[in-house]
């Protein structure tokens, strides 16, 4: 039973927050374009926490891949008059390719270069949209995408959408970390040689994690370019990547519900800060402070553990554990 | 039926790290592999398990050739593996860290993994019950939900063990499991290999611990310089010449 509480709990937190956030909004109307916000960013970050949180492989190209979907729909919506229902297939199915096919040289790389190599693809497809010429609106970008389906143009009910979807990716997080496939990935986070040992074939799960990471992300740019109705090169890129990375941090990259937080927490800052050019001093401010706090993020496993003992029965388990033998430890780091 | 290396000859630039070395472990068998440090062992490990491809020779299991496999192949033939120093996620709970020991044997889809409601969930909980019984059995923690970091060395090894024993392999190959543990520790190791060769596994024992080694193993085979110097009986191995000198100096047989 306890197992199971704890593949809903993440799901149900979003839908109490976003219930909460939604009927604030009667009261206060912005807040339900600032759920819209969030929710984009939830959905371009949560995918980077399960590659990044779990899997250990650092990817600065999640922005740059939802510009690739945005693109993608905008182009098929607004040049061949193609429905929106069926440009979110392409949308999400070429940012995967791409990833997918670029994952096995790129993925065997230290994370400092595949922080590089990543935030290049991101330039290269950021350069490609903008000499694109007509094809790809130049500088100008796109506009005059349809809007999405079903759901129109009102604020609460795409919002209800995009949060659809952002449940739908913790649902299947949730369930997926506590798999043996979740498993196999935190033991290639842990140390590649021991999940190879466990039979994983590490380039092939990886690869298959990164295409999937770069199709949500195409499906948030899908969402963005049919919500607000045009997409231009700066609209979504490498600057994106790089908050939507910071969010992964900030908010606990072990934590499902880590980058949901830190999405929250920037577009919130975001809003209520003065003066753009101070932002960057507050976000590097805040980024030192909680990776010096808590290097795993505001949910890292220690303060979620904490959370749990919180509300656990104290009189149901005994807590009877070997003592903790200090140089064992030390010996096999 | 057996896991059989033979003709092995590896070389790092100039240095000779094995020479036509060959060695075999049967279904049901202990062969203890010993030598003094640095005389190969870990490197034919290494060729056996995968890790590292030897220039020449050649790797057989039950007579196929598996020389150009990687360790993930070999794993899910039945070739099961410890490492030195214990490898797992210090962070997460002892039965998780057992847990990715069924993996191997599992063909699980990404796609279910995800799903909720699917047969994925039920694996889940028959591997949970299953890692928790082998963590009772080998005594690893009184809290199976503990972290793994919380263990001692001598049971970080023992659940080294258990892991591989989880993905139920024909050939256990074991690199030095004995080190750094204490007696207690060491019985409970002792058993559990014997229980598992008289299940049928074949087991390969790598140690620098030649007394733990000749108590265990039905054969020794003595590594020394990358060459195999003696086979046979653990007793008449120990008592060969090139071991004792290898071990303690050439003066002490002349002497």
């Amino acid at each position: 039973m306890s197992r199971d509480v704890k593949l809903w709990t993440a799901p149900a937190v979003v839908v109490v927050g976003f219930i909460v956030v939604m009927l604030l909004g009667l009261v206060r109307p912005s807040l339900h374009t600032t759920m819209f916000t969030i929710g984009l960013y939830a959905l371009i970050a949560l995918p980077l926490g399960l590659i990044y949180g779990q899997g250990g492989t650092i990817s600065l190209a999640q922005g740059s891949f939802a510009a690739l979907g945005a693109y993608t729909s905008a182009i098929l919506t607004t040049r061949y008059g193609i429905s929106p229902v069926l440009s979110v297939i392409p949308a999400m199915l070429l940012p995967a390719a791409l990833a997918f096919v670029i994952a096995r040289p790129i993925l065997r790389l230290p994370e400092l270069s595949l922080a590089l190599v990543t935030l290049s693809l991101g330039t290269v497809i950021a350069v490609g949209l903008q000499r694109g010429g007509d094809f790809t609106g130049s500088y100008v970008g796109l506009s005059g995408a349809p809007p999405l389906p079903i759901v129109g143009k009102n604020p609460v009910l795409v919002a209800i959408a995009l949060w659809t979807a952002v449940l739908i990716v913790v649902v299947l997080y949730s369930h997926f970390v506590r798999s043996a496939r979740g498993r196999a990935l935190n033991a290639i986070r842990v140390d590649r040689l021991l999940a190879e040992a466990m039979g994983v074939n590490v380039p092939f799960d990886l690869a298959t994690l990164f295409a999937v990471a770069a199709a949500i992300a195409g499906l948030a740019g899908w969402f963005y370019v049919h919500a607000i109705g045009y997409i231009a090169p700066d609209s979504l890129n490498a600057e994106t990547s790089a908050n939507i990375l910071f969010m992964v941090v900030l908010g606990g990259r072990r934590a499902v519900l880590g980058p949901i937080l830190g999405a929250a927490f920037f577009t919130f800052a975001n809003d209520f800060l003065p003066g753009a050019e101070t932002h960057g001093l507050f976000f590097g401010t805040i980024l030192v402070l909680i990776l010096l706090l808590s290097p795993d993020g505001i949910l890292s496993p220690q303060a979620l553990r904490a959370m749990r003992r919180l509300f656990a029965d104290r009189s149901a388990k005994p807590s009877v554990r070997p003592a903790p033998i200090a140089d064992a430890t030390e010996a096999v780091r | 039926m057996s896991l059989a290396a033979s003709g092995i000859s590896i070389r790092f630039g100039g240095l000779v790290a094995l020479n036509n070395v060959a060695v075999s472990v049967s279904l049901g068998e202990i062969v203890g592999l010993v030598g003094p440090n640095g005389a190969g062992k870990t490197t034919l490990f290494n060729c056996l398990t995968g890790v590292a491809q030897p220039q020449e020779g050649r790797v057989e299991l039950e007579g196929q050739n598996i020389s150009r496999l990687r360790l993930e192949h070999r794993v899910r033939l039945g070739i099961g593996r410890t490492f030195q120093t214990p490898r797992l996620d210090l962070a997460g709970s002892v039965t998780e860290a057992v847990m990715l020991g069924f993996n191997p044997r599992l063909r699980q889809s990404m796609f279910g993994a995800c799903l909720p409601f699917s047969p994925a969930r039920k694996t889940e909980e028959e591997l949970s019950a299953r890692a928790r019984a082998l963590v009772a059995e080998f005594r690893l923690a009184a809290d199976p939900d503990s972290p793994a970091g919380e263990l001692s060395l001598g049971h970080l090894r023992l659940l080294e063990v258990a892991r591989a024993l989880a993905s139920e392999p024909r050939y256990l190959l074991l690199d030095e499991p004995a080190a750094g543990i204490d007696d207690v520790d060491r019985d409970l190791l002792a058993q559990t290999i014997r229980k598992a060769a008289a299940r049928g596994l074949g087991v390969l024992l790598v140690e620098h611990n030649v007394g733990f080694v000749a108590d265990l193993s039905h054969r020794m085979v003595a590594l020394v310089s990358g060459e195999v110097v003696a086979e046979g009986k653990p007793a008449d191995v120990v008592g060969d010449p090139h071991v004792i000198a290898a071990y303690l100096g050439v003066q002490h047989v002349a002497a």
